[in-house]
């Protein structure tokens, strides 16, 4: 379980986000097309690059769908991942927590 | 799945590893010197160290440590693997694969064995040649320059070289540019990029780049592939080694370059700095289920649990064209381990349909006299079928002879040692395949004849050159499939067999009298003579009380053959054959006494239909056989097998003249023969129990039960009985009331 669904265009990511979890969040993304998407990564304690990965590459599918992939809340373990493995995400954090 | 059984599965690794290991020294020691087999040799022993360090294998990981620091002198060419070299790394492969039995069933290697090697690996590393070695690889740079005895000066200092740097080095960092592109498998094994790239992050001031191009949109990736890839920038005061070192258990899981660069050339990739604490990740990290370093050991598991519980959900159109190219990739050489009860389990149930397909086929022909309908025609499909699918099954035990090839080298090399010979073993057709309970079976026999190649086969080198052959002596072994049966060939270069010396043992021993007329392959053939030894002392090598006797009895227990050719001065060749499986068999099908029995074709000479003027009546109750100018026992199997009370008349039925154990022959009398077939073996033991007499059973086309006859139990009754009549020894109990 790679997340739980708030509600309709929410999507809450788990504590731990490891390999098991790509597929399960890739499935869950999916079935998000087509709808603003806003991401709740204030829990995430631990995320592989494959969950990156997905996360990316729907951010990407968004971005040409003309739809809005955003972060409205992340943890400091998420952030520094994605700082640690060179991931910009400025550009996806909403307004109110960019730096 | 428990420790154990992960354990169980480390030590399985470790024998392929220690085989790859071993192919690849001896590779390198035929003069290959492709940087890939040093890879594969490297690989091997890192791999064991690995795993060896999961399970707190100390004493492995620190031997195989030592080792691998050698091999990576070798990789680097900083050593070069000269024949010297190579007998260090040979003896340490003998030792890491000794450590590596130990550690699972305990015991423990000589620790001045252990001690000594590891001294020797240690010279090596740091460039010194072993003793009687031409120092002709380059020494490590390391060592060259400042290690050098500096010359005392006039007031006897001698002045000490010594360096700031340790203590000043505050300026003298490196710029290391590092690409790291993980593979699929470095995540399926347990890895993880990130935190390969927090501990690197750790050795110094890092600045990185992710290149995030590969990734596709959404709907057309794998979410388990692996898309990014990242090209760092690290500024240290550690060196190269210890950037790898980072990368230890990943290394063969992603493409990984480390090079020097100079400080100015570093920025020209739009690096994000990775200056912050990164203690947020520690905790979580620590917490990791999966630590890195149990992954090696569980590698092979997790790479399979990952291809078995692989989402649906990951099927993507895009992503697959990619996905097949690494497929394609893996696809060569792509194994899976299976319990061998299972494959045994699936053997015994095609033999059963092997058997069920015959008894519906005699059925059907019995009720379709003109073998026209359609019922026979799909018939025959099937039986067709049955048939391959028998081969196929039979064909999943088969394995190449490799590993016991393998293993004969070291016992060359050890052997050799010991009697001060130098000798070459050479392989041939080592990918044969024969049926895994052969190989088992085989590796005894065969190194108690590698022994004896060496120790008594093959010459000293003084009287090789004395006779003008090469000092070095040559053990070929070779393997080659032959009429549906496995030939395995031994043949020494030595000295042949002193058939002068054979024949007078022979005499002394009382196996043949001194006047016998013997041709030469007869006098080479008493070798196999039960207690026969040409040794003039023992040897701790082959002179164990055990001769060749030993040997012929379990090539024969396979129900293969022995013989041996020798020429004087040139040599000797020892020919086995053996069948390639041991679960179905040739044999002949006789009656006696109106049962079925079989009998092993391998066991029989030669079958005659005895004249009455050829038998002979020897005390009350024995017989003789007259066959050219020899007598032979008689032996009634109906009448020994308790089928019936009194003997049956000779020449009413057919005389089979076997060889037992022990070379002794006897002609066995049956009713008639019916035929030679292929029969499926069944375990009398496993079924029901254990009947002298009776090898094992199997089931005939018409459903009926016929017993395998032991040919061996056979003969030694026989003798059972005569002893009895002669003098009160006890008679063989072969009461078959209840199998029949």
């Amino acid at each position: 379980m790679a997340s739980k669904k708030a509600d309709k265009g929410s999507l809450k990511l788990v504590p731990i986000l490891d390999l098991n979890e790509a597929s399960v969040l890739h499935g869950q993304l999916t079935n998000m097309r087509g709808e603003d998407v806003k991401i709740d990564a204030s829990e995430v304690e631990r995320i592989g690059v494959q969950c990156v990965q997905v996360i990316l590459a729907a951010a990407k599918t968004w971005e040409a769908d003309s739809k809005n992939f955003v972060f409205e809340k992340v943890s400091e373990a998420f952030e520094k991942t994605m700082q640690l493995i060179g991931i910009d995400i400025e550009h996806l954090l909403a307004k109110e927590i960019r730096q | 799945m428990d420790m154990n059984e992960i354990k169980e599965i480390f030590f399985q690794e470790c024998e392929e590893q220690l085989a790859e290991l071993e192919s690849g020294l001896l590779k390198l020691n035929d003069g290959d010197r492709d940087p890939e087999t040093v890879n594969a040799v490297f690989r091997a022993v890192h791999s064991i160290k690995g795993g060896a360090g999961a399970f707190g294998l100390d004493d492995l990981v620190s031997f195989a440590h030592v080792f691998e620091t050698t091999l990576d002198c070798v990789r680097s060419n900083k050593l070069e693997p000269n024949q010297d070299v190579l007998k260090v790394m040979l003896k340490s492969a003998d030792v890491l694969a000794d450590l590596v039995t130990c550690s699972r069933d305990g015991g423990s290697v000589e620790d001045s064995r252990t001690r000594g090697l590891v001294k020797e690996l240690e010279a090596l590393a740091k460039g010194e040649m072993p003793s009687g070695g031409a120092a002709e690889a380059p020494k490590p740079a390391a060592v060259a320059a400042p290690a050098a005895v500096a010359p005392t000066d006039d007031s006897g200092f001698q002045p000490i070289p010594f360096s700031f740097d340790d203590d000043f080095g505050g300026d003298d960092k490196t710029v290391f540019e590092v690409s790291f592109k993980p593979r699929r498998e470095l995540y399926s094994k347990g890895n993880e990029a990130a935190l390969l790239l927090r501990d690197l992050s750790r050795l110094g001031d890092m600045a990185i780049n992710c290149d995030t191009d590969a990734l596709p949109a959404l709907d057309a990736m794998d979410p388990e592939e692996t898309y990014f890839s990242w090209t760092i920038s690290i500024t240290t005061d550690k060196t190269e080694e210890d950037i790898r070192a980072v990368f230890e258990f990943a290394e063969w899981d992603c493409d990984l370059e480390v090079k020097e660069v100079a400080a100015e050339a570093a920025e020209e990739l739009p690096m994000v700095p990775v200056p912050f604490d990164l203690s947020a990740l520690d905790d979580e990290a620590a917490a990791a289920p999966a630590p890195a370093a149990e992954a090696p050991a569980e590698s092979k598991m997790a790479a399979a649990a990952a291809r078995v519980e692989k989402k649906e959900a990951a099927a993507a159109p895009a992503a697959a064209a990619a996905n097949n190219a690494a497929a394609a990739a893996n696809a060569a050489g792509q194994t899976i381990r299976v319990d061998l009860d299972r494959v045994d389990r699936l053997i015994n149930l095609v033999g059963e349909l092997v058997i069920n397909q015959a008894m519906l086929s005699q059925s059907v022909v019995e009720n379709d006299t003109n073998g026209t309908s359609a019922v026979n025609m799909g018939l025959e499909e099937l039986q067709q079928l049955t048939r391959e699918i028998q081969d196929s099954v039979m064909a999943i035990r088969a394995q190449p002879v490799k590993p016991v090839f393998q293993r004969m080298s070291r016992i060359v090399r050890e052997v050799a040692d010991m009697v001060g010979k130098s000798i070459r073993l050479v392989t041939e057709g080592e990918n044969t395949e024969v049926d895994k309970t052969v190989i088992d079976k085989i590796a005894e026999p065969l190194t108690h004849m590698i022994r004896n190649a060496v120790d008594h086969g093959i010459e000293s080198p003084e009287k090789r050159e004395a006779a003008g052959k090469d000092p070095e002596g040559t053990i070929k072994l070779s393997a080659k499939h032959r009429s549906g049966r496995i030939l395995i060939e031994l043949i020494d270069d030595g000295g042949g067999i002193n058939r002068e010396r054979v024949r007078q043992k022979a005499i002394d021993n009382d196996l043949i009298s001194p006047d016998a007329n013997l041709s030469d392959e007869e006098i080479d053939n008493l070798i196999f003579a039960p207690g026969f030894s040409t040794a003039d002392k023992i040897s701790d090598i082959s002179g164990r009380g055990v001769g060749m006797d030993v040997v012929k009895r379990s090539i024969q227990a396979l129900g293969g053959r022995i013989s041996i050719s020798s020429r004087p001065g040139l040599g000797s060749t020892f020919t086995m054959s053996l069948p390639l499986t041991l679960a179905v068999l040739d044999g002949m099908v006789v009656t006696v006494a109106g049962q079925t029995l079989v009998v092993p074709l391998t066991a029989i000479v030669e079958t005659l239909q005895p004249e009455a003027s050829a038998i002979h009546s020897f005390g009350a109750t024995q017989r003789l056989i007259s066959i050219r100018n020899s007598f032979c026992p008689l032996v009634d199997v109906g009448r020994i097998l308790n089928f019936r009370s009194t003997q049956a008349n000779p020449v009413e039925g057919v005389a089979l003249l076997v060889e037992s154990e022990g070379g002794g022959q006897r002609a066995l009398m049956v009713d008639a023969i019916q035929g030679q077939r292929q029969v499926v073996i069944k375990s009398l033991e496993a079924n029901y129990t254990h009947v002298p007499g009776i090898a094992a059973a199997t089931i005939l086309g018409d459903g009926r039960v016929a017993l395998i006859l032991d040919v061996d139990a056979v003969v030694g009754a026989s003798r059972g009985q005569s002893m009895k009549q002669d003098g009160g020894a006890l008679k063989a109990d072969v009461s078959l009331a209840a199998a029949g």
